[in-house]
């Protein structure tokens, strides 16, 4: 069974002649170790395909399964837990905590859930080593370069062990060769812990670093090419 | 952890609003210290007398300054079947030389030599004759006097001379340090005229249980507080000081929720980042509330250390009015503390309402 399952997922803003169908009975399935790049251009309801897999948003109708459980009838409490422990969440711009360290980022993220503090510190480091940040660990997140911010993200990301990771545009504010580092290192965490992850870009040339790409327009799914 | 992390490394401004608060709670306790010093210089001699109630003239309106009770008002007081103990006391002011062209007003106070009306000596010896006087040591340090010295008091046009037998720390009266004489003393003091026409006391001092409200033809009791707060003035001042302190616990929880208002409008973005990666808004709030008590407790701490410090330089002459107390300090320290809380209530609202999807949308 995939890991997220989207079935005819729909979602709309306004009301009458002011409605806008951000995305149209939208079906798809990403399975453990997969990469999906989500291709299209700008207000073609990518980012708002990603906000209802993470439950930031609820879906006008259809379902929404992650590892076989039904997110669309969570209730915020319910959301916030998995968002907090079932997905990570990559930024464009990584968006890190400013005044805390890369460590700290992550560390805080662990603490959300009160897990064990030593099993937590020792998650982090052992991301920030296997992402190569161990030398910046320290370092205060606007410190960092524009590529170790967004390596800092994945790590984030993956600091509570999600089963799916939802990746928006990481490399919009990086040129192609940190692009592609940092989508290797993506890549490279999800394959080895078998995660599922959405991938939303613009750029064509990351695209196609994905297993598979999707392409959306006007909210639909236009076409899907699987790449491996 | 966030909460404490973010101010160790923003110290510029969270410096900056924890010394606008600790010099707003600095305010107050200035502000709180000079009702508790301007009480206290209204009344602390009739407060620290030994008794528990005062009998007043009846068409005194609760007046030091206006009741005179007659022989028969006090012994009828004196004979209450509810008092322990009953003695007559009597007030007038005089301005008194201690030095050439050197004068200073004095509360004289008549007691009855060897009642429980009569002070505690700190030096010297008690009043052992008509011209015998205690002073206060708020007098002492003014005037210099000394046990042994001779004070003239006015009696009429002319003086008389009273030797002095002993230091007192009785405090103040209607603003003026105290004296105490023999009442028979004060009875010529106050009424140099005709002899006959002399009240026996300005107030009778009591003793005892469940007196309060008691009245007779010439006289009434009440709490040795009622007759402190019908001192003329007090009520107005300590309203004006109050006023003053709600007006600085007002201002400084403005303050504190004004700057958390501001701080959390520009963080609306990383709050939607944190509730979108997990974080309960609970949490944030804590984190929040957890930054607005460091700061009112480091502010209420920086006041209380300013007030001290003003207290042993600026304030260690008698010229101004004031008193710092523990509990004065400690009260205004929580209603700080208490008062930032609820300024910041506003902000924690904010921080509540924070929608995750924020983290998508201002990318």
């Amino acid at each position: 069974m995939a890991v997220l399952q989207l079935r005819d997922v729909s979602k709309s803003y306004g009301q009458g002649s002011r409605r806008v169908d951000a995305v149209r009975d939208v079906s798809l399935d990403v399975d453990h170790g997969e990469v999906v790049a989500l291709e299209g251009p700008s207000g073609s309801g990518k980012t708002t395909l990603l906000a209802l897999a993470g439950a930031l948003l609820s879906p006008t109708s259809g379902e929404i399964f992650l590892d076989g459980d039904n997110v669309t009838r969570y209730g915020a409490r319910a959301r916030t837990r998995y968002r907090r422990d079932r997905v990570g969440f990559v930024f464009q711009g990584s968006n890190m905590v400013p005044f805390l360290t890369a460590r700290e980022n992550l560390l805080v993220v662990g603490s959300f859930g009160g897990s064990d503090r030593s099993a937590i510190r020792h998650r982090a480091d052992e991301l920030l080593e296997q992402l190569d940040l161990g030398a910046v660990r320290d370092q205060i997140a606007t410190r960092l370069s524009g590529g170790e911010r967004q390596r800092v993200a994945i790590a984030r990301a993956l600091m509570r062990d999600p089963s799916l990771l939802l990746v928006d545009e990481p490399t919009a504010s990086l040129n192609f060769e940190l692009g592609t580092r940092v989508v290797d290192a993506l890549l490279s965490e999800v394959h080895r812990r078998q995660k599922a992850c959405i991938m939303v870009t613009h750029d064509d040339r990351m695209a196609r670093l994905s297993d598979r790409i999707v392409e959306i327009r006007d909210g639909r799914i236009l076409s899907e090419r699987p790449l491996s | 952890m966030l909460a404490l992390i973010e101010i160790r490394r923003r110290k510029l401004q969270f410096g900056f609003v924890t010394g606008v608060v600790g010099l707003i709670a600095y305010l107050i306790i200035m502000v709180t210290g000079l009702g508790l010093g301007l009480n206290e210089a209204a009344g602390s001699a009739l407060l620290d007398l030994n008794g528990d109630y005062l009998a007043y003239a009846s068409n005194s309106n609760l007046s030091v300054i206006r009741s005179k009770l007659t022989e028969r008002d006090v012994a009828e007081v004196q004979s209450l079947s509810g008092a322990e103990e009953a003695t007559p006391i009597g007030y007038v002011a005089a301005v008194i030389e201690f030095a050439p062209e050197e004068s200073d007003s004095a509360a004289i106070i008549g007691v009855v030599p060897g009642s429980f009306a009569e002070p505690e000596i700190v030096e010297g010896s008690t009043i052992g004759g008509p011209n015998d006087i205690l002073v206060d040591r708020a007098w002492v340090r003014v005037a210099g006097t000394r046990v042994g010295d001779e004070l003239a008091l006015p009696v009429g046009f002319a003086t008389r001379q009273f030797t002095v037998v002993g230091i007192v720390d009785q405090g103040y009266f209607f603003f003026q340090s105290t004296m105490y004489v023999d009442i028979s003393s004060w009875k010529e003091l106050n009424f140099p005229g005709d002899v006959g026409q002399r009240p026996a006391a300005s107030l009778v001092l009591l003793s005892g249980n469940d007196l309060e409200g008691m009245r007779g033809e010439g006289w009434r009791i009440v709490t040795k507080q009622d007759g402190f707060n019908n001192i003329e003035g007090v009520q107005g001042q300590q309203s004006t000081v109050d006023a003053l302190r709600y007006m600085g616990l007002l201002i400084g929880a403005m303050v504190i929720g004004v700057f958390f208002h501001v701080i959390t409008l520009q963080k609306v973005a990383l709050l939607g980042i944190l509730k979108a990666i997990g974080a309960p808004g609970s949490y944030l709030v804590f984190q929040g509330l957890l930054q607005v008590l460091i700061i009112c407790v480091i502010g209420s701490l920086l006041a209380v250390g300013l007030a001290l410090l003003t207290e042993a330089t600026v304030l260690s002459s008698d010229t101004i009015p004031i008193n710092f107390t523990n509990s004065a300090m400690t009260t205004t320290s929580i209603s700080v503390v208490i008062a930032g809380t609820i300024g910041s209530l506003l902000a924690a609202r904010q921080v509540a309402s924070v929608d995750p999807i924020i983290a998508m949308q201002q990318q």
